[in-house]
């Protein structure tokens, strides 16, 4: 029993000191940071206890950034589920063997584009005087459709970048998902005349339960993550329709401001609204699977 | 003869390698510098050998575009500072200067290569309270460019004031076939839609600040702001939220009959391998009573990765070497002409040859028109790129109301001046 102790602890012990130091250091720095006045172009810092906090619930463009933050997480995972769904079902019901191989590498294609790289290419492809998309919309109507400037389409504009690279790849595991299902589920319904339809509707994505939650977990979390995309195409713009708050607290932090502990002071409050929106979910997953 | 020749030879080796030891001493460790993509810093990239001949070490440059840079050596110069030179714009050298993050460039900058050379305008710019903080390598003002080709066509003469410029955008605007009456910037930042806006607004009379009042919030600022509105409606597609790259590529490509610019873009605008109006264009002074905005960007000496006299030497021995006469003179050569800065190479035989006319009688016109419209303080960046955000939103139409937009602006002003 005490030599078992012992292997956990040399196994666990160097991740465990490597995450403290890789993120427990920067996050208590940033907490620190957060209670003080520090800004780039200013000399002298001293603590202000939670006056930074308080600002930020004045602050228009805070609220805003809450707003599209939870709007994009919304699209994003919303978006990819639905595409993944959509996508993996029809290749599943139209495609067999070496096709369906070919297509699903295609498929991979784009999540494995860095961020960045898949970014200005659609950047490029919306641009109103030059771009692909623009090119049959201008001919039809006579003008482009500023995808990337309106406040309408920018915020969506970007979100289908991301839907792209993810929901594409997550069809492909969804696909594979599909085809390591027993048969005999599917006979039944067909025997029971349930149209197509139903029978992924009742049939199908109820036994994917758990990996669909699964996989869902995974793009809120990817999704947080969306500062590249944002700030090649859009950099929060027009105006601030796509500022999130990760692009904001940069934006105050290094961009305009300066303004180092006001921006920890929002990536602390975001870091806390993640951690309990997330252990709340958890638990009411968890829940409603047990039950 | 032959001996002449090699004792002259002799002679001038003699004299080089006295030189570079004499230099080589101050220069130890390879230079890093932060910049922005110019044509002229790409020119000394190709010429480094001549530098590390003449200091003994090489260099290199990280490049970011405008609003990258500016954030990047923001954020370097107050940490690590580990840039021997920084590109600064006029923008920033209230706040590189105060902050103590360059140092005066006088003192290490090269006698040889003659500080009093440069045009006098572009020092002013780069000077922070009495001291020169860059030398430059780029400036100037504002010229109105027009398609002659364009306003010949319709009868109109070139604008002299606002309202003549108004009524010819009006008349020349056809975007069914492509022709937009006009190009502005619209795209956030103090060096971007605020940077023409403020033509507007000091041109109506605006002023800033009086001491640590803001009075900014005026009915110039209103005007101002209704007027590029107004504008707007005539600017081509992307430049709601584009800027200088935007704006100036339409008009390049023959998609705009007059905008009012930078004067670096006149090069860009004859250059035929790139440009599909070179020859169509002309130019002249920014319609009254708009103000030309005078701006210069240079390269400084950092401080804190300067440690001693001998490093901040070598720093100015680079800054010298990069911005000499024989570099401009190298510019003009190659056509890039928003780099040239030097009294002697505008005055120069080579200057009247390539640039003859129109644009050597514009460039000596605009100097009149042009001036400081920003405010001169470290704290500029942050306010006016806090108006380049609102300025956006109401370019872009989320929002609307131009009197509450301003009281947002003056209630950040007042926020600023309390944090000092």
């Amino acid at each position: 029993m005490k030599a078992k102790s012992h292997i956990n602890k040399v196994f666990l012990g160097p991740p465990l000191f490597v995450l403290a130091v890789l993120a427990l250091v920067p996050t208590i720095a940033a907490i620190i940071i957060s209670f003080q006045n520090k800004e780039l172009g200013r000399r002298g810092t001293s603590f202000v206890g939670f006056e930074n906090y308080i600002n930020l619930f004045s602050d228009r463009r805070f609220s805003n950034a809450m707003k599209v933050s939870l709007q994009w997480e919304a699209i994003t995972v919303i978006g990819t589920m639905i595409v993944a769904i959509l996508v993996a079902i029809l290749l599943f019901e139209t495609t067999r063997g070496r096709t369906r191989a070919i297509i699903s590498t295609l498929l991979i294609v784009p999540v494995l584009l860095p961020r960045v790289t898949a970014a200005f290419v659609w950047k490029f492809m919306f641009n109103p005087l030059l771009g692909v998309i623009n090119y049959p919309i201008k001919e039809l109507t006579g003008a482009p459709i500023e995808f990337l400037s309106n406040i309408q389409t920018a915020l969506i504009s970007v979100a289908v970048v991301d839907i792209w690279q993810w929901g594409l790849f997550f069809a492909v595991i969804l696909l594979k998902l599909l085809e390591t299902l027993p048969k005999e589920p599917f006979e039944a319904a067909r025997i029971d005349k349930a149209r197509t339809w139903e029978i992924y509707a009742y049939v199908a994505i109820p036994m994917l339960a758990a990996p669909l939650i699964s996989l869902t977990f995974v793009k809120m979390v990817e999704s947080l993550r969306s500062f590249d995309l944002i700030y090649v195409m859009t950099r929060g713009g027009p105006g601030i329709v796509t500022e999130t708050l990760d692009m904001y607290a940069f934006n105050q932090g290094f961009v305009e401001s300066g303004r180092i502990s006001y921006a920890s002071a929002m990536a602390v409050l975001m870091l806390l609204t993640t951690i309990i929106t997330f252990t709340v979910l958890f638990k009411w997953v968890r829940k409603w699977q047990t039950a | 003869m032959l001996k002449t020749s090699i004792s002259t030879v002799g002679g001038l080796l003699i004299a080089t390698s006295l030189s570079t030891a004499a230099v080589a001493a101050v220069c130890t460790d390879d230079l890093k510098i932060l910049a922005q993509p110019r044509g002229s810093l790409t020119l000394l990239e190709e010429r480094a050998a001549e530098f590390e001949a003449l200091s003994g070490v090489s260099f290199t440059i990280d490049f970011l575009n405008e609003n990258d840079r500016r954030a990047k050596s923001r954020a370097e110069a107050s940490t690590t500072g580990r840039y021997n030179v920084y590109y600064i714009d006029e923008a920033n050298v209230a706040l590189f200067a105060e902050n103590e993050w360059i140092v005066p460039l006088e003192k290490h900058f090269p006698s040889e290569f003659h500080l009093d050379d440069f045009d006098p305008s572009r020092l002013t710019v780069g000077s922070y309270e009495g001291d020169l903080y860059f030398a430059p390598i780029q400036g100037g003002g504002d010229f109105l460019y027009y398609r002659k080709d364009l306003l010949d066509a319709a009868g109109i003469t070139p604008p002299t004031t606002l309202d003549e410029l108004k009524v010819a955008i009006k008349a020349l605007h056809d975007p069914e076939n492509n022709v937009y009456g006009f190009a502005l910037r619209g795209g956030r930042g103090s060096g971007a839609n605020v940077w023409r806006w403020m033509t507007y607004f000091r041109g109506f009379g605006g002023e800033w600040f009086d001491g640590d009042t803001p009075t900014f919030n005026s009915e110039a600022a209103i005007k101002a702001t209704e007027t590029y509105l107004e504008l707007f409606q005539y600017s081509p597609p992307g430049t709601s939220t584009g800027s200088w790259t935007e704006v100036t590529e339409a008009f390049n490509s023959g998609q705009v009959a007059l905008i009012v610019e930078s004067s670096p873009l006149a090069g860009l605008t004859e250059d035929a391998s790139s440009s599909a109006v070179a020859g169509k264009v002309g130019y002249t002074v920014p319609p009254r009573p708009l103000t030309g905005g005078g701006y210069g960007h240079g390269l400084a000496i950092g401080a804190k990765a300067n440690r001693d006299e001998a490093a901040l030497d070598c720093a100015g021995l680079f800054i010298g070497w990069a911005t000499s006469q024989d570099q401009e003179m190298q510019r003009l050569e190659q056509g890039i002409f928003g780099d040239l800065n030097r009294q002697s190479v505008f005055a120069s035989d080579e200057f009247a040859a390539k640039y003859s006319g129109n644009i050597a009688t514009a460039l000596e016109e605009t100097a009149e028109f042009t001036t400081v419209n920003f405010w001169p303080n470290a704290d500029w960046p942050d306010l006016g790129d806090r108006w380049g955000i609102i300025l956006e939103e109401l370019i872009v139409g989320s929002r609307s109301d131009i009197p509450e937009a301003l009281n947002e602006l003056e209630d950040y002003a007042n926020d600023l001046i309390a944090r000092r």
